[in-house]
């Protein structure tokens, strides 16, 4: 079962890298064909990534969030479910060129980094994760994470499209790119979604750090990032609606809150100390 | 059969001549009527739009089919004929094939990429298909042509990019807002280049317009045109805050609209970008407003940049275009081919030469032991009475393939010896049929109409 969860993972990396082929061509070819192959190779994709975290769980019994392998695996998996409710809410394909290459960078990663965990898990940690408030924490985190990226992706096509437009030259590229209208309310509704799950996300895990007395919790460098992304859009948002700050600002706020989740996802994943050490 | 086109277009005539050979609708079925009843036209379409006038004929093969048809249009004009012919153009064979599947790919009209001539083609052949004067030649070229139309649409982005100034402002308002639903524009100056700008973006779902002009009578008078809002001079830039879109195009010689003004207008809009179009000269609107965020400034010269950028890129996609044209060429050649005589005529050969073979093989199995001699005289007796019964069909059809409707035949024999098993996915006689029945109603009907008493079977040639 093992093997053909592996055979699964690999054959899910493949499809998604074909289908950033495919939405890159569509996107520079405009062929209406090739963004329908897209998505069929990242449906493909996506039912072999399924099988294979269910296939992983069934053989190892290890819950899909433990580990940099699992995690980042899980990540790419909620990415690609949130593209799936983005293209059929905005009808466009060009997102799919950012964020199935986004998935796939993260398995990639996953995979780069399974062999450097150095740490064996407990029972008593297997027990610790072994909760419904743990399953949610993560859950919850990688949606919300997901939608900060759908957030970020839209805010680089925003500030993309305004750089072509404040040229004055009608360039291919312009012409590709959705308006940026309708990109800045992407990004502010992604945000604006992904935000309070952030939030209920962070404020479960605090729940379960003071459940197990967890002396200096808030100095695991994977909480104090947290912090920072939460920083981040929570300007992001106070911003916006108080105080009307210009698209562009807002855009590169975005990309910077994207950033700080990287970090936070595989940056901070590397430091030895901490007590995430769930790879979480 | 022979295709032959005889027309003019803006290219070749001005409009004092092309005016004067217009087709209306209302008299297409009189045109029609009068130029199928001359010996040498067949089959007939005429396109006739405020550009172009051409009239697409199948003609009987060695007579002078373009002759005829610019008799044709001299006459039905009343013009002089050597006078005429300095405007006209004439295509025969291929070439027609390639000028139609051209015009109505839009890549020779006065605008390449302009979406009206499919529609006009289009007027063309059904006026010509209700007239009978459409047949099974020109419907299979002018449908697959409307295909021509069709992909080069779809597959390229021959009409996608604006090439008028007041198009390409709405085009690029388009760019910032996606729709222009609901949207508020305001006019700074009541020129007529604003107006009309505004009357597009109105026409695009543009639902306030807002006027303002140094004289307010005159802004009343602008705002009442498009059901919008008249305001003073001094309230500008205040309401400049309402506004998605502002047009300027004042007589003013220097700005009117600086940064900083911009800038205090902006507040309170969070983030919601504004689209400036100065379309004045001298310019109304600092360009140093463009360096704003969420600010888009486009003046004249940018919009013709935009303009001439987009020209330019019509012009690459016709060469995507010309692509799509080839390979349509190519599928038409091959149908046109299945109704010449000569590869027809090889094709009965050859399937008679592949029954000959078999069944000598058969009999020669059963006979068994014949002598060299034997053999070689049983295989010319049956080569001799394959040739002798093919010599007459074979010979007379191409005596006939070139005549006026001779197509028929040779469609006839292909379906009698079933040449083409399912020709176009349909029965293999239903073509003929038509096309037999379609031309022996037309030439009674004409006959009828000419009081003679001419016999159905002479007009088919039977």
């Amino acid at each position: 079962m093992e093997q053909a969860a592996v055979v699964s993972f690999w054959f899910a990396m493949a499809l998604y890298l074909v289908a950033t082929v495919l939405y890159a061509y569509h996107f520079v070819a405009k062929r209406p064909v090739f963004s329908w192959y897209a998505t069929f190779a990242t449906g493909a994709g996506f039912l072999a990534h399924t099988a294979s975290i269910g296939l992983h769980w069934g053989a190892t019994g290890q819950t899909p969030i433990t580990g940099a392998f699992n995690s980042l695996s899980l990540a790419a998996w909620t990415l690609v479910l949130i593209y799936f409710v983005v293209e059929h809410l905005v009808k466009l394909k060009l997102y799919g060129a950012v964020l199935v290459p986004l998935a796939f960078i993260a398995m990639a990663l996953g995979q780069i980094l399974q062999g450097s965990e150095s740490f064996e898990l407990s029972q008593a940690a297997l027990s610790q994760l072994d909760s419904w408030r743990v399953a949610m924490h993560v859950a919850i985190i990688m949606i919300a994470n997901a939608g900060f990226a759908v957030g970020a992706a839209a805010s680089g096509v925003y500030l993309l499209q305004g750089a072509q437009l404040k040229k004055h030259k009608s360039s291919a590229l312009m012409k590709r790119l959705p308006s940026l209208t309708q990109t800045q309310d992407l990004a502010r509704r992604a945000i604006m979604l992904a935000y309070p799950l952030y939030t209920a996300g962070m404020l479960l895990g605090i729940v379960r750090a003071i459940e197990f007395d967890l002396p200096y919790w808030w100095f695991d460098p994977r909480v104090m990032t947290s912090g920072v992304v939460w920083a981040i859009f929570c300007s992001y948002l106070l911003l916006h609606y108080r105080r009307g700050a210009s698209g562009k600002l807002l855009a590169r706020l975005a990309l910077v809150g994207l950033v700080a989740v990287i970090i936070l996802s595989i940056l901070a994943r590397t430091l030895p100390t901490g007590f995430h050490i769930f790879g979480l | 059969m022979h295709l032959t086109l005889v027309g003019l277009s803006h290219k070749t005539a001005p409009v004092e001549i092309r005016e004067k050979l217009t087709f209306p609708a209302h008299r297409q079925e009189e045109a029609l009527s009068l130029l199928l009843s001359t010996p040498e036209v067949a089959e007939a379409v005429v396109l006739s739009t405020c550009n172009r006038t051409e009239i697409y004929a199948v003609t009987a093969a060695g007579t002078d089919g373009s002759g005829a048809v610019v008799d044709f249009l001299a006459d039905y004009h009343d013009l002089d004929r050597h006078e005429l012919v300095r405007y006209l153009y004439f295509s025969e064979g291929e070439a027609v094939v390639r000028h139609l599947f051209r015009v109505v790919a839009s890549l020779d009209s006065m605008v390449i990429g302009e979406a009206q001539i499919l529609g006009q083609v289009k007027e063309a052949y059904e006026h010509a298909f209700a007239n009978d004067s459409a047949g099974r030649i020109f419907n299979k070229l002018f449908r697959q042509s409307f295909e021509v139309g069709k992909r080069v649409r779809s597959e390229t982005d021959i009409g996608e990019n604006a090439v008028s100034i007041s198009y390409a402002a709405v085009e690029l308002a388009k760019k910032v807002f996606d729709s222009l639903d609901g949207r508020t524009v305001l006019i700074l100056g009541a020129g007529k280049m604003s107006e009309l700008t505004a009357k597009h973006l109105v026409s695009n779902g543009v639902k306030t317009v807002l006027v303002a002009n140094r004289t307010y009578e005159r802004a009343q008078e602008l705002a009442c045109r498009f059901c919008g809002l008249a305001i003073r001079y001094d309230e500008l830039f205040e309401r400049m805050r309402e506004a998605d879109i502002v047009i300027s195009s004042t007589a003013a010689t220097s700005y009117v609209v600086t940064k900083d003004d911009v800038a205090a207008a902006r507040k309170g809009r969070r983030g919601q970008p504004l689209f400036l179009i100065d379309i004045a000269v001298p310019r109304d609107i600092d360009p140093d407003v463009n360096q704003l965020d969420d600010v888009f400034l486009y003046d004249i010269d940018d919009l013709s940049g935009v303009v001439e950028s987009n020209l330019e890129e019509r012009m690459r996609e016709a060469r995507r275009a010309e692509e799509i044209i080839g390979e349509e060429m190519a599928a038409f050649e091959r149908w046109i081919e299945s109704m010449e005589v000569v590869p027809t005529v090889a094709a009965i050969r050859a399937k008679a030469e592949q029954v000959r073979s078999a069944e000598l093989e058969k009999a020669l199995k059963r006979l068994g032991g014949l002598s060299e001699k034997e053999l070689k005289t049983v295989d010319a007796l049956t080569t001799s009475i394959v040739n002798k019964m093919l010599h007459g069909p074979t010979a007379r059809l191409k005596m006939v393939a070139g005549e006026k409707d001779g197509y028929t035949y040779v469609e006839a024999a292909r379906f009698l010896y079933g040449l083409d098993s399912n020709p176009e996915g349909k029965a293999a006689h239903a073509g003929l049929i038509r096309s037999l029945f379609g031309r022996a109603e037309r030439a009674a009907e004409r006959a009828a109409d000419k009081g003679t008493q001419s016999e159905m079977g002479d007009t088919i040639g039977c």
